[in-house]
């Protein structure tokens, strides 16, 4: 069953009026179901993140229509909007989005908090993710305190703890280093090993792409091809890289 | 594109940052400059050499320079946080030491003196709006408003001071810090220092110390009003300290109770955060909120006691004495001036006395003792009593609350009567019933031993005359008019010159005393004070509103970053306004009350030279009073702070 349904999103940016209008995205459609692990790929300026903001809600499209777990983002208010998002979506930033101001333990529980939970299931929770994404002893430091990689690892125990039924996750990887990547990488394929959400994200990071189990790719706003992994990780990244120099016109990438 | 250019460019980029820095000293300024036209004013000057009001100047006084110092600081402290992590770019991009201490102090230079000079203009206008606004609301011709060298000359170095120490400060950070450092000076802001409760502990003990001291200070004034400079240091010193350490000691604490603590998580970080990053800005407005309501209530309640002396002092509204020379018009004129159609005499006592001099041996000085009927005397204070021929009282017109006084009264005059009286004394009464006009004490007699005196010693008869009318407030008229006729009446007479007069003019010694002239003085005494802290009040109040509308927004891009990245994990536009308006609340009030209660702790120790708080419980009133009137003008600042923080963070 979809997750999540997109179908023929249309952004404008500028006056539709004028002249001087820019069309970011181009009829996009897509469907991800439960379990799905995929990541969207194209250039700079092909209109990635623009599509991930359309998706959370963050952003309005100009036409079209999306549909998150049956319900119609673009149809309610944005204060339904906000309790959505904090309840059926986990999101994950390049640049971790945390609130300096708390500490990894607060910061994860933060969206549990919004949503008024128990304290015990607050408590039970973070152990849970902490676990399960090692940080458990960082649990009282500040978020400038720890490394990229101990951020990010921050960021999507939080995206998790209401039980979202998708993540959405914007250039995970884009602030890491390779061995964060992996690290952050691996995550994201435990959750979709352990649980039922879908995940989504973007990136131009093809060792992070290769984790998943489709790429789609988009070029100038519209989707341009997808490639679904079938076998190793390592072949997965070949073919994708073969993918990308198709997309990007340019054969002699080494 | 030449270095000096580009440096230019991102100044004119980041112009925002260099308004709210020259605005931050400006503000200094012109407080500074507002002070000190009160201060270095010639009128209240006057009254300072002379009176109390230098020891209540010395408080708002040393508020006022501490207030210049950590806002001067505190303003660039922000500022060149900011500016630490261009230069360190600077730095590497190859600008070399000295191109930074030229551009600082360029920089430094030219917002000082802009500073400076736009800081002194808004003074002279809003002082002269000050001075312009009481004189006519309270009355008091006798304050104007004008300028001295002094004023200028201590706003100008003491503003330089401060300033070229910050900027010392600044140098010295950026040239000791490493360059990393500096380029990130902006982040590794959040970081958060351990806190340690005995150090809150000392800070909490400094206030309650220095409140203490306040209070033998007052009780010993002896001691010097000089303390009183240390004192407030100490107030102000511990308030910072514990402070500083006792809202993250709590929270540490409340962290334990998950319960309560993760519902008011958001919030209690926030404030945490801030009242650390904050801590001087709170003091300030701490110290200040607690001068204005302290000034506000000390200014009432002299003027009220003062009051309720004329009043109690004075039973009668019109007094004055008469001999057959002077002020001897007769009843029919007296009654024809004071007895007006809208004013009736409801009684006039007339009281005839006999005074006798003598001489002290030790300097030859005269030295009275005045006789007065019993009749007289019973009419007077509505008591029945007899007396024999041979039997006395001694009457004092005051009211001691210590009868060790009365003693001392009688001490005096028993020497007197033992040597020349042949009465028994059979009591002491110590009231005050009439106005004090000639002697303040009697033998009171039997009226046909009063007739007699005159056989027996040399003196002087007279008459005290005591008048009350409807209402006292509107005999200043009739006052004046008779005053004038005795003065007529008096000019054809000799004029006295025995014992009477000696020490005192005639005219003193015949002058009409009344209820409402009194009263007068003291409001034209009282008048320079009450104008003084009123304005001080004034500057304070909107200096600490000010402060806490400036430090908010200067944090508004912080906010702004953080309410995006709870935007994005999904906080309702309902639950930001909730958390914006609780995080206001606190900054807002929170200071408010702890400056009240400060301002208490200072109220009741300075109310120990007047016999403490207990027997004055009506100046709890006042200090109730002011107390809410400044939190309800709190409120609606907070009301409109509120409004446009939520306007510009949503």
């Amino acid at each position: 069953m979809a997750i999540l349904e997109a179908s023929h999103i249309v952004k404008i940016y500028g006056d539709i009026k004028e002249e001087r209008t820019t069309q970011a995205l181009n009829e996009i459609s897509l469907s991800i179901n439960k379990g799905e692990f995929i990541a969207i790929m194209g250039a700079s300026g092909s209109g990635k993140t623009t599509l991930l903001n359309i998706l959370s809600g963050l952003d309005k499209p100009t036409s079209g229509e999306v549909t998150i777990a049956g319900e119609k983002i673009n149809e309610i208010s944005r204060n339904q909007l906000a309790l959505f998002r904090r309840q059926q979506l986990g999101f994950v930033f390049q640049d971790f989005n945390l609130l300096d101001s708390l500490t990894v333990k607060e910061n994860m529980m933060l969206p549990m908090i919004l949503e008024k939970k128990t304290t015990e299931d607050i408590n039970q929770k973070v152990q849970e993710l902490a676990a399960l994404f090692g940080i458990e002893n960082i649990l009282d430091k500040y978020p400038y305190q720890i490394s990229g990689g101990q951020q990010q690892r921050t960021a999507v125990s939080r995206a998790l703890v209401n039980n979202p039924s998708i993540i959405l996750a914007d250039e995970p990887t884009g602030n890491l280093d390779s061995a964060s990547s992996a690290d952050i990488m691996e995550c994201f394929e435990t959750i979709v090993e352990n649980s039922s959400a879908a995940i989504l994200l973007v990136t131009h990071d093809i060792f992070a792409a290769s984790y998943c189990q489709k790429v789609v790719f988009i070029k100038d706003g519209a989707i341009h091809s997808s490639i679904v992994r079938e076998n190793s990780r390592e072949e997965f990244a070949q073919l994708i890289m073969a993918e990308l120099s198709v997309l990007g016109g340019r054969r002699d990438v080494f | 594109m030449s270095f000096s250019r580009i440096v230019w460019k991102m100044a004119k980029a980041n112009y925002k940052k260099y308004i709210f820095y020259y605005l931050c000293n400006t503000f200094a300024v012109m407080f500074f400059f507002i002070f000190s036209t009160i201060y270095f004013n010639r009128q209240v000057d006057e009254v300072k050499i002379s009176g109390s009001i230098q020891y209540l100047l010395i408080i708002p006084g040393v508020t006022l320079v501490l207030f210049t110092i950590l806002f001067i600081s505190y303003a660039h402290q922000i500022f060149i946080k900011q500016r630490r992590s261009e230069f360190g770019l600077f730095i590497t991009l190859g600008m070399t030491d000295r191109d930074i201490v030229k551009l600082v102090l360029l920089e430094s230079t030219v917002i000082g003196l802009l500073s400076l000079t736009s800081g002194i203009i808004g003074g002279m206008i809003f002082s002269k709006g000050i001075f312009f606004l009481l004189m006519y609301s309270v009355g008091i011709g006798k304050v104007a408003f004008h300028l001295s060298s002094n004023m200028f000359l201590y706003t100008v170095v003491i503003f330089i001071i401060i300033f070229m120490i910050a900027i010392g400060r600044s140098l010295y950070l950026i040239f000791t810090q490493n360059v990393i450092t500096n380029i990130k000076s902006k982040k590794t802001a959040a970081a958060l220092e351990k806190n340690s409760p005995v150090i809150g502990g000392i800070g909490a003990a400094f206030v309650i110390l220095s409140i203490i001291g306040v209070y033998f200070t007052y009780a010993y004034l002896s001691f010097g009003g000089e303390l009183l400079y240390f004192w407030a240091i100490c107030t102000i010193l511990g308030v910072y300290i514990s402070l500083n350490q006792f809202i993250s000691l709590f929270i540490e604490y409340v962290r334990k109770k998950e319960t309560y603590y993760y519902p008011r998580m958001l919030f209690l970080t926030n404030i945490n955060y801030k009242f650390k990053h904050l801590t001087t800005i709170l003091t300030l407005v701490i110290s200040l909120v607690m001068v204005t309501v302290l000034y506000g209530t000390l200014n009432l309640s002299i003027y009220s006691i003062e009051k309720k002396e004329v009043l109690e002092n004075k039973p009668y509204d019109i007094a004055f004495l008469q001999t057959e020379t002077k002020n001897n018009l007769d009843q029919e004129t007296v009654y024809s001036i004071i007895d007006q159609e809208d004013n009736r005499i409801q009684e006039y006592l007339q009281i005839p006395v006999y005074t006798h001099y003598e001489r002290w041996e030790a300097d030859n000085s005269p030295v009275s003792y005045s006789f007065m009927p019993a009749e007289s005397f019973r009419e007077l204070t509505s008591k029945s009593f007899e007396l024999e021929s041979d039997e006395m009282l001694y009457y004092i017109n005051f009211e001691f609350e210590n009868s060790e006084l009365d003693k001392y009264y009688w001490d005096n005059a028993a020497r007197f009567a033992e040597e020349n009286l042949d009465f028994n004394l059979k009591e002491i009464i110590a009231e005050n019933d009439m106005n004090v006009i000639g002697d303040g004490a009697f033998f009171i007699i039997n009226h046909l031993e009063f007739e007699q005196l005159e056989n027996q010693f040399d003196g002087y008869k007279s008459v005290i005359h005591q008048i009350n009318v409807e209402d006292w407030r509107e005999s200043e008229e009739a006052t004046d008019k008779l005053e004038e006729a005795f003065q007529a009446f008096n000019k054809e007479t000799p004029p006295i010159m025995d014992e009477r007069t000696e020490g005192l003019t005639e005219e003193e010694f015949f002058k009409v005393g009344s209820k409402i002239k009194a009263f007068q003085s003291i409001k034209i005494e009282n008048g320079i004070s009450f104008f003084v802290m009123t304005a001080l009040s004034i500057i304070f109040f909107f200096g600490s509103f000010i402060l806490l509308y400036l430090n908010l927004f200067s944090e508004i891009e912080n906010e702004k970053e953080k309410y995006r990245k709870l935007h994005a994990i999904g906080i309702t536009d309902e639950e930001v306004k909730q958390n914006i308006t609780k995080e206001i609340r606190a900054i807002f009030f929170m200071p408010a009350i702890i400056g009240v209660i400060l301002a208490f702790g200072y109220f009741i120790s300075m109310m120990r030279d007047i016999g403490g708080i207990m027997a004055n419980p009506g100046l709890l009133l006042y200090f109730s009073g002011i107390a809410i009137v400044y939190l309800l003008v709190q409120f609606i600042f907070y009301m409109y702070a509120r409004k446009k923080i939520i306007h510009k963070l949503m």
